[in-house]
């Protein structure tokens, strides 16, 4: 999302709407837990609306919003001295959103997709939090490699090689998953890869 | 030309669109001599191509859009109520805003009196931090007397129901406390020790204790009518708002909930939902509160 040009810092135009997916993505990644991620992100947006009017009006939001999630994330981990592992991320989502999501496709393919979004989203989850996190940032949000690096507080460099080894291991994961979930037109098989196959 | 693997770091960069030049160039070659790196570039383009159709991860259920737009809107409003009459110019717009945008503006005459109302009646907002704070330091002060022994329970039971029979017709409002309904085997040792009154504002409130191993930990209840919780660093969770903040050392949340204020003080930092299993944690519905990962 941008800045309308020429607005001054009270006059931001902010659909949350926009984001709202992708930010509750994150907080499930980060937290592995569907309820502490609705309260991470109504939190994001609270602390985003009273924030705004210090934003520079050439700020990317979309990055500032997850920065602050991610803040909020942090700080209610040193509080609570919890590590992130308890996981309660299946079982999830309003089966209605699926159907709206995909009306436009036929049965077979909404069933299709639906079980190979749930074989990604349970290889995503067996990755380490760093993965996780920048497989969900890169991929699924597009985010620029220098746009993660502040995010993150890293160099770019480190972006780069933590992606790589993370769609390493997500593809691993992927792979070792069992035949029945691999029903998705074969699209697992295609991620294999053996060096020794072509020399 | 460049070595296999050095050119399979670059992988990820030449679909991702961020190779030029020479280099882009170098690499094509190196694609069309090495059947290996062709293989890597496919199975990588595989992978994202899974990953992008299962976007998004995660949909936002309908529960949270709920409660962001009720969010924005309060937003909207209480920045209307505030600037509104001075500027008038504060546009606060989202999706749902457009439509909290419509409401407020017809409220906005409504806003600018009860802005005018509240500066005329003198009741400012530091008078309600002013209130918010001497909650605050009435229950540090009934804290820091029954740590010293200058304030002991006049009722000590681990009891809910006891300490519920107790306060009945002893303060000025409803209290009762959750009644036992699971077994605690797995669960925080929230200690329920005791009980006694205490004047806050010339009427009686509930001082309830607990302990947690060696930390001692009381809770002071009131009613809204006289107790104000404002300030701190504030936490939502569910429809709760909480207010953290330190006092004396000492650490305090407060919260109001179902016309009662809350002041929970302690000596250790805790979570929102930590604060709620002092109480819930012999509630059925206890797992709502357990502190997560």
């Amino acid at each position: 999302m941008q800045l309308e040009p020429g607005k001054n810092h009270t006059q931001l135009t902010i659909d949350f709407r926009e984001y709202l997916d992708g930010l509750f993505s994150y907080a499930v990644v980060l937290s592995r837990n569907r309820t502490e991620a609705e309260d991470l992100v109504q939190e994001t947006c609270l602390r985003a609306l009273r924030a705004m009017e210090r934003l520079r009006p050439d700020s990317n939001i979309k990055s500032w919003l997850f920065t602050i999630l991610r803040n909020i994330w942090l700080n209610q981990l040193r509080h609570s001295r919890s590590s992130p592992n308890a996981v309660d991320v299946e079982g999830d989502e309003n089966p209605v959103h699926r159907i709206v999501d995909t009306t436009a496709k036929d049965p077979y393919s909404i069933y299709l997709g639906n079980i190979e979004r749930e074989h990604v989203r349970d290889a995503i989850q067996q990755l380490p939090l760093e993965f996780r996190e920048i497989i969900l940032l890169r991929e699924y949000e597009e985010l620029s490699y220098e746009e993660i690096a502040g995010l993150l507080g890293c160099p770019v460099g480190t972006v780069m090689s933590r992606l790589a080894r993370a769609r390493s291991k997500l593809r691993d994961f992927l792979l070792a998953s069992p035949p029945e979930k691999r029903i998705a037109g074969g699209a697992i098989e295609t991620l294999a890869w053996d060096p020794a196959r072509d020399g | 030309m460049r070595a296999c693997g050095e050119n399979c770091a670059r992988i990820l960069s030449y679909l991702d669109g961020r190779l030029r030049g020479q280099e882009l160039d170098d690499f094509r070659s190196h694609l069309e001599e090495c059947s290996n790196c062709l293989a890597k570039v496919e199975t990588e383009r595989a992978l994202s191509q899974l990953l992008h159709r299962s976007r998004p991860l995660y949909s936002a259920p309908a529960e949270l859009r709920g409660r962001v737009a009720a969010v924005v809107e309060e937003h909207a409003t209480s920045a209307l109520a505030r600037n509104g009459v001075a500027q008038g110019v504060l546009r606060l717009r989202s999706g749902w805003a457009d439509k909290a945008w419509r409401v407020a503006r017809l409220r906005l005459l409504a806003a600018s009196l009860a802005v005018a109302a509240m500066l005329l009646a003198f009741v400012p907002h530091f008078v309600r931090q002013a209130r918010a704070a001497d909650y605050v330091e009435t229950a540090v002060a009934a804290h820091r007397n029954y740590l010293d022994g200058k304030l002991s329970p006049e009722l000590q039971t681990n009891s809910p129901e006891q300490v519920t029979a107790w306060f009945n017709g002893k303060v000025p409002f409803a209290f009762r406390l959750p009644r036992a309904q699971v077994t605690l085997q797995s669960l925080p040792a929230y200690q329920l020790t005791g009980a006694t009154l205490v004047k806050y504002r010339g009427k009686p409130a509930a001082l309830v204790t607990y302990q947690k191993l060696t930390e001692r930990i009381s809770l002071l209840v009131a009613s809204t009518d006289s107790a104000v919780v404002a300030g701190g660093d504030e936490v939502r969770a569910g429809n709760l708002i909480f207010h953290y903040r330190t006092d004396q050392r000492f650490k305090v949340v407060t919260w109001s909930n179902h016309g009662l204020s809350y002041a929970l003080v302690s000596s250790v930092s805790g979570s929102a939902r930590e604060s709620c299993m002092v109480c819930h944690q012999s509630m059925a519905d206890y797992r709502n509160f357990i502190p997560g990962p």
